[in-house]
């Protein structure tokens, strides 16, 4: 809205300043004069001037005009309470309640229904219907987590165009004509989408209600708490609806810099687990539930016992809590073991190179980018919210996608180029990339780079045949777009350093760092992987990204403890028996341990094999601050009381820390904030206030400059890429970029593995019985070409098999996969497919299950 | 709460017959390839291929009599679109039909002119000429753009009128003989109102 | 008074439909002269200059919508042909295409280069089977000889003509609905602005326009723009097609000049009503016209300007006639049924205010109503009137209301009487005849 002209028009005689463009009906909110409305709602886009409700009088204009779709004009004269309007006004209430049953007593929305309060204040005194109202069957499933009850509907589209232009998952439509119009699906099928709960939010009436919170209070006995929901890396900011100390329902509280106001099925649902009898409500050891002080003494036991020998890995965890951790391995053990990834990551000199302020962009960016580039996640699945940001960009702001993943994602429809790399290639794909940019990509040269990478074309499969075409067409999108936003994927880490370096160097060719609303954006593994890396749960790097004594990350500690090297382990809200790839070395590392101290949320089977387990608060009852991919600090308030015996984690670990003869000082939240925040120099300045209820970015603040800068040997992207003449600066060794199928002497059943962290698998759908329905069950996804070669069918039951391991799925036919490669489903406690990998890209055998 | 009736779903979770409903895979639907091709041609004709949507949904009618739901899912995995999609766009509109109908469709102006002269006497009198027969589809139809016909019927999207009560059994009996209907009340036979008894 | 034909010129001609039927009449001359001879300009000044209006309802002038869309630019801009014709009492389009469809393609050629469009489509109501058969048939001639497609006559320019097929549903009528429905969307209407000739169907400037309105054009390039006006009044220029229909002898179609008396249409050209009857009420302009009884309308003029002074309107031109025979009140119910059928449902008013009507005049007709139902009837259609999205609210309310007004002794009578025959048919257990439709 910056650029645009200030304009002032009269509404009911009193002036009000207005943005050019703006619609009428906004102007006169911020005018303080309300204007009722139904069917309008800007998060849905253009209005439709459909309920007809906010009919105003324009002088100069004999027909009444619909405000919510009319642009201020400067001078505009306007009024909403003459008599022409308000019998205007009260004739449309009137028609809305010729059909609708006004069952108000027994209806979930009563007290917070704007149908009930417009009636109220702009309705006429008694409808003169008398006829017959419309009948349906009330109410019923309109999917397991949301009843439709189609005869209070008011028809005002809002449900259907989110699912048309919100979602765009296009299942919800209207059906039939006239007053005969209903809201429905295909076929009466459920409404199944990640993200459909929104449309109870939107609902202006009781007809769409959550059967979550189906008379679970009434507005007058509840409380809304706001916080922050940590069920993924969005971040996006939640109201809970709290009814004695308990969590009854969740809502979006709309912050445009974080979630846009939507919430997915994962965050607005998720809650249902925190009651869950697998919750560890208390302290325990091997045998059993104990007292806090003989746990904290056990613990402290085992770790004084391992001393420099111990480590630490951070999940699930708050800044205060990563910061408490890293401080009692690094001070109170004097070990330097410490992490927050679940296998391999970058070293601070290229994490210095990712974190450069200027090379960061801001969720909001997504909105006014020209060119968008999404390599290496989907979104949908690794951070939701963004996959509606993407669409928002495409729809409304014209943006140009371009996809470049293992797996193919939904976003590949909207894309302009949607690139297809094998797994364990990304670090190829960017490298040729930034070549391309570089080069305004040909693809000749291009041709020679895949033959001295040993990649033949048929061999290789349909992808590495595209790519001659794929990477110019991904870098035809972005080169000449002026705001280019990327979002990547923390997990092409896992292929080693050379993928991070190949993506500065795409930065870098793209000049993102000198290009004003332009940027890289992370979607991390873990919810608050970069203020876990920023508070210093790095093996390489201090609080504030500081340089200190290097430790071990993940995969060395793991390797690390089954030598024996390493001897006692803190695992804080993370669960590497599920979670980790390698399962089965994991397994052998956690036996090998002498010690084990498991903080977490749930019994798992990591906790199963822990010397001693400590609680997890969840979002709703933790207080701490987390740190937003785009470097946003927010804050996560405690709205609901702890179940059982459940303390706050900063406290416990000041503790276990002053058993181990350290005093970290700490004897509060606020006070274990201001303790971090100290350490770290670019959060200077940032307290409470500062965060408030909205979050505040680091980057913007003046004290972002004092974040380190890379060293000598990793010069600054874009100069090496000026001095020397383009290469892929993908470390090799650590992915073969062979395909493995294409392999000589392979089996033609073989083909390369990918896999992906499915939104709903794990405890979210396990333990969560509304969502249980969604847990998904082991599926091998491969093309048509290969499904056909091997002779399989959707549905065949399957051996999927890796050298000695192996797990069972069904065979799921997609014609997007890539041929000679396949995809499974990490993270489930049925065949979870973590258990098949083992760092580099593997390839598997698919046999049919006898 | 103890005042709320307490309902089962907050204890149990639901379990759905989970289709996806996404937009279909073509070789999941089992797409006649002469409707694919058709369709695709249509797409062909067009700007924006969602162009296509209304013809398309008159080629699955053509084909399987009606908009069923395994056409519908056909024509969406060729349009990739969802069925929901296409399935809305169909019961919008009164010609395509997404219940089964009869082979033939005998739809009979009551609108105001034809009302006027008779159009609703023709209507009973065409349902019971059809009685009950479930390949007979008779329904009353607003204005069909006839009324220099009036009272007047689209039989099998052809035009006939003027037409006495009594000649809808000879519609109905021709129509099952599978001859030729009405050839004289044929709308193409008539010559213009102002050369007719010149 | 005779006819005056020039639509419907040789109409009788059975080979008319042909591409050589049409030629033997000089047919397409005026397209080789827009396209060899003309600039766009000029043949839309033609257009302006002819004071054209249009024939679909609105009556705007056709040269001056075409002149609002953006001349040049990079843009793809798109011509609409409205064949939807789907209002009760309108078949002259029907006829138009049946007899002469080579006219409406040559006359929307030529409208296509005045508003420089490139992509041209032709909605036609799914029921018009035989008529859609005939254009595709014609069409294809079109482009076999060149008139169509790339590169016409040479000239460079081209235009692709599409004949599509609605599926039933009058709101698809209205121009921005049709722009939906094309864009094989629900046929629901827009919000104007923004106007489809700045941004319309695909979003690119879009001009749209009735059969009857594309058919007058090859004429008036042919003969220039002061022959056009030598027909008709000075606001209602031309000849027009009008469908009679109703309680007359000779229910048709019939070209006159504009502004002769309405009394010569309906008695000397339709025959009038049957021997001892007399016209009691007549829809002037289809069905969304209020009614005009005998005396108010038959000694009008029958021209835009001068039903519009009576208070209701030209329209389609399509005449219905109501003897003395007709009941009011159930003529009232038939046109409310109508609307109600086909509202789209987007928008409160229309929605819900055509299901009341409707539920409203059901018990009128079955004497369950009140005379204050009649003043509610009334309000209704006050409330729904200025207030919708579109106006086929206003369609039904405008008619409807007239009736109530004109008529009310009448519903009243009814209410009474209808009470009386319905407690006796009830006794005697006879059929409810009512709601045969729909
Ligand atoms: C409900 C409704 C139905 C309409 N139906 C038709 C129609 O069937 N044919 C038509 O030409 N115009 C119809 N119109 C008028 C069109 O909106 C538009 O004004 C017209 O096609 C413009 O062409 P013209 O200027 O040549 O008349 C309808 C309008 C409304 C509001
Ligand atoms: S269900 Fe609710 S949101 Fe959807 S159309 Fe009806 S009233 Fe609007
Ligand atoms: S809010 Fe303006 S029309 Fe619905």
């Amino acid at each position: 809205m910056s650029g645009k002209a200030q304009v002032t028009l009269i509404i009911d005689g009193r002036e009000v300043a207005a943005t050019e463009g703006e619609m009428l009906h906004d102007a006169a909110k911020r005018g303080d004069v309300e204007i009722p409305v139904f069917c309008y709602e800007p998060k849905l886009g253009e209005p439709v001037g459909a309920c007809r409700m906010c009919l105003v009088e324009i002088e100069g204009i004999p027909k009444l005009q619909t405000s919510c779709s009319t642009p201020v004009r400067d001078g505009m004269v306007v009024h909403t309470r003459t008599d022409q309007v308000k019998h205007a006004q009260s004739a449309v209430v009137e028609f809305l309640l010729v059909n609708h049953p006004l069952d108000c007593p027994v209806c979930d929305k009563g007290g917070e229904c704007p149908l009930q309060d417009i009636t109220m204040g702009w309705g006429p005194g008694k409808t003169r219907f008398t006829d017959k109202k419309r009948h349906f069957q009330k109410p019923i499933e309109l999917s397991p987590l949301v009843a439709i009850d189609r005869e209070r509907c008011i028809l005002c589209y809002r449900c259907v165009r989110f699912s048309q232009e919100v979602a765009e998952d296009e299942q919800l439509q209207l059906l039939e004509r006239g007053d005969r119009t209903f809201v429905g699906t295909f076929d009466d099928r459920p409404y199944v989408a990640p993200f459909h709960g929104n449309i109870t939010d939107l609902c202006p009436v009781g007809a769409l209600t959550s059967y979550t919170y189906r008379f679970r209070a009434r507005p007058w006995d509840i409380e809304q708490a706001g916080s922050v929901c940590t069920l993924c890396p969005s971040q996006c900011n939640v109201s809970f609806t709290v009814r004695d100390e308990q969590v009854k329902r969740v809502v979006a509280r709309d912050n445009a810099d974080v979630d846009d106001g939507w919430l997915c099925d994962r965050g607005r649902y998720g809650f249902e687990m925190f009651s869950a009898e697998e919750r560890v409500s208390g302290p325990r050891l091997r045998a059993g539930a104990t007292g806090w002080e003989e746990a904290i003494a056990k613990a402290a036991e085992g770790l004084r016992a391992g001393g420099a020998a111990s480590a630490a890995i951070v999940g699930d965890a708050s800044n205060e809590e990563g910061y408490l951790v890293q401080r009692i391995l690094r001070e109170a053990l004097g070990s330097p073991h410490v992490d927050s990834r679940v296998s391999r990551g970058p070293g601070r000199e290229v994490l210095l190179g990712l974190s450069r302020p200027e090379l960061s962009a801001r969720v909001r960016d997504i909105d006014d980018a020209d060119a968008i580039l999404v390599v290496g996640t989907d979104p949908l699945h690794s951070s939701p919210i963004l996959d509606l940001r993407v669409r928002k960009a495409m729809r409304r702001n014209g943006a140009r996608l371009a996809v470049a993943t293992d797996r193919p994602t939904p976003l590949d429809g909207g894309a302009e180029a949607a690139a297809r790399y094998a797994p364990g290639e990304a670090t190829l794909f960017l490298s040729e990339l930034a070549e391309a940019v570089a080069t305004t990509g040909t693809s000749s040269s291009l041709g020679g780079r895949r033959e001295e990478s040993g990649l033949s074309s048929e061999a290789g499969g349909a992808d590495s045949a595209k790519r001659s075409e794929e990477v110019p067409a991904v870098a035809d999108v972005l080169q000449s777009a002026k705001r280019v936003v990327v979002i990547w994927g923390e997990r092409i880490g896992r292929e080693g350093e050379g993928a991070l370096r190949a993506l500065l160097d795409v930065a870098a060719a793209l000049g993102l760092a000198d290009k004003e609303g332009s940027g890289l954006l992370e979607v991390p593994e873990m919810t608050n992987a970069r203020g876990l890396r920023e508070v210093g749960c790095l093996p390489d790097a201090a609080p504030g990204l500081g340089e200190t004594a290097t430790g071990k990350g993940t995969e060395e500690i793991r390797a690390a403890l089954e030598s024996g090297e390493i001897k006692s382990l803190i695992l804080f809200g993370v669960d590497p028996l599920r979670d980790f790839p390698d399962t089965p070395a994991w397994a052998r590392a956690l036996a090998a341990a002498d010690h084990v101290v498991a903080f977490s949320m749930f019994e798992t089977p990591t906790t199963a094999v822990a010397d001693v387990v400590f609680p997890l608060e969840t979002h709703a009852e933790k207080d701490g601050t987390i740190t937003h991919p785009d470097g946003r600090l927010q804050r996560v308030r405690p709205s609901a009381a702890r179940p059982g015996d459940i303390r706050p984690n900063w406290g416990v670990l000041a503790e276990l820390s002053l058993a181990l003869d350290h005093d970290t000082g700490v004897i509060s939240q606020p006070s274990a904030f201001a303790a971090l925040a100290n350490e770290v120099p670019f959060y200077a300045g940032i307290d409470d206030a500062a965060i408030g209820g909205r979050g505040i970015r680091w980057q913007d603040l003046p004290a972002a400059s004092s974040v380190p800068t890379a060293g000598e040997d990793a010069v600054p992207p874009s100069e090496r890429f000026a001095q020397e003449e383009p290469k892929p600066t993908g470390d090799r060794s650590q992915a073969p970029l062979r395909r493995v199928a294409s392999e000589e002497g392979v089996a033609a059943s073989s083909l390369t593995l990918g896999t992906y962290r499915d939104l709903w698998a794990g405890p979210i759908t396990e333990l969560n019985p509304p969502l249980r329905f969604l847990a998904p069950q082991q599926r091998v996804e491969v093309s048509l070409a290969d499904a056909e070669r091997m002779e399989l069918k959707n549905g065949d039951e399957v051996e999927v098999a890796q050298n000695g391991t192996s797990l069972r799925a069904r065979v799921a036919v997609k014609e997007r996969v890539a041929e000679g490669v396949c995809f499974l489903i990490e993270g489930l406690a049925e065949g979870n497919a973590n258990g098949l990998l083992n760092g580099s890209p593997v390839s598997v055998t698919i046999e049919k299950a006898g | 709460m103890s005042d709320l009736p307490l309902d089962p779903a907050l204890t149990e979770g639901r379990v759905p017959d989970r289709v996806p409903e996404g937009v279909p895979e073509l070789h999941e639907v089992g797409c006649p390839p002469e409707l694919k091709e058709r369709i695709e041609e249509l797409m062909g004709r067009y700007p924006d291929r969602k162009s296509a949507s209304i013809p398309a949904l008159w080629a699955v009618q053509r084909l399987y009599g009606w908009c069923t739901p395994e056409g519908i899912k056909q024509a969406a995995a060729v349009m990739r679109v969802t069925p929901a999609y296409l399935e809305s766009v169909a019961s919008f509109y009164d010609l395509l039909h997404t219940e089964p109908v009869g082979s033939h469709k005998v739809a009979v102006c009551t609108n105001i002119s034809c009302w006027m002269r008779g159009g609703d006497e023709l209507l009973d009198a065409f349902r019971a000429a059809a009685g009950g027969d479930e390949d007979i589809f008779v329904t009353g139809f607003e204005c069909l753009g006839a009324c220099d016909i009036a009272p007047m019927a689209s039989i099998d999207e052809r035009y006939f009128g003027p037409l006495e009560a009594a000649e809808a059994a000879t519609a109905i009996e021709q129509l099952r003989a599978g001859e030729d209907v009405l050839p004289e009340k044929a709308l193409e036979k008539r010559p213009l109102a102002g050369d007719a008894d010149a | 008074m005779p006819e005056t034909r020039i639509l419907l010129k040789h109409a009788e001609d059975p080979e008319l439909r042909t591409l050589t039927g049409y030629k033997r009449y000089n047919g397409y001359g005026a397209l080789e002269r827009a396209y060899r001879e003309l600039e766009a300009e000029e043949v839309l000044k033609e257009l302006e200059d002819s004071g054209l209006r249009g024939r679909g309802g609105a009556g705007f002038s056709m040269g001056k919508k075409a002149s609002f869309l953006p001349r040049g630019g990079g843009m793809n801009k798109y011509l609409c042909c409205n064949a939807d014709e789907s209002e009760p009492g309108a078949f002259k389009d029907r006829e138009l295409m049946q007899r002469n469809p080579h006219q409406l393609i040559e006359g929307i050629a030529i409208a296509a280069l005045a508003a420089d469009a490139g992509h041209a489509f032709i909605f036609i109501r799914g029921e018009y089977d035989l008529q859609a058969d005939i254009l595709d048939a014609a069409v294809a001639e079109a482009y076999e000889a060149g008139y169509l497609g790339q590169n016409i006559l040479g000239t460079h320019r081209d235009l692709e003509l599409v004949v599509h097929r609605g599926a039933g549903a009058y709101i698809c009528g209205e121009e921005t609905a049709l722009l939906d429905a094309l864009e094989g969307k629900r046929g629901n209407p827009r919000l104007k602005p923004p106007f489809p000739a700045v941004q319309g169907l695909y979003g690119g400037p879009t001009l749209i326009n009735n059969v009857e309105t594309l058919a007058n054009v090859p004429r008036i390039v042919a003969h220039g723009a002061e022959w056009f006006t030598s027909f008709g009044t000075e606001q209602s220029p031309g000849t027009k097609v009008v469908s009679v229909s109703g309680c007359v002898q000779r229910p048709g179609n019939y070209e006159v000049e504009l502004g002769i008396p309405t009394r010569e249409l309906i008695y000397d050209l339709a025959g009038g009503p049957a021997d001892g009857r007399e016209v009691k009420a007549f829809y002037p302009g289809g069905s969304s016209s209020p009614v005009l009884t005998g005396e108010e309308g038959l000694d009008l003029p029958y021209s835009f300007e001068d039903m519009a002074a009576a208070g209701s309107m030209l329209g389609s031109g399509s005449i219905i006639v109501a003897d003395d025979r007709v009941s009011i009140p159930h003529m009232a119910l038939r046109t409310a049924r109508f609307y109600h059928h086909e509202s789209c449902g987007k928008c409160t008013p229309c929605r819900e205010g055509t299901n009341w009507t409707v539920k409203m005049l059901e018990r009128v007709v079955r004497g369950e109503a009140t005379p204050m139902d009649l003043d509610i009837v009334a309000s209704v259609q006050e409330n729904i009137i200025g207030h919708c999205l579109c106006v086929l609210g206003d369609s039904m309310a405008m008619p409807v209301g007239a009736m109530v007004r004109k008529f009310r002794e009448e519903f009243e009578e009814v209410i009474a009487t209808a009470g009386e025959e319905n407690r006796i048919a009830a006794v005697q257990g006879a059929p409810e005849t009512l709601g045969a439709a729909t």
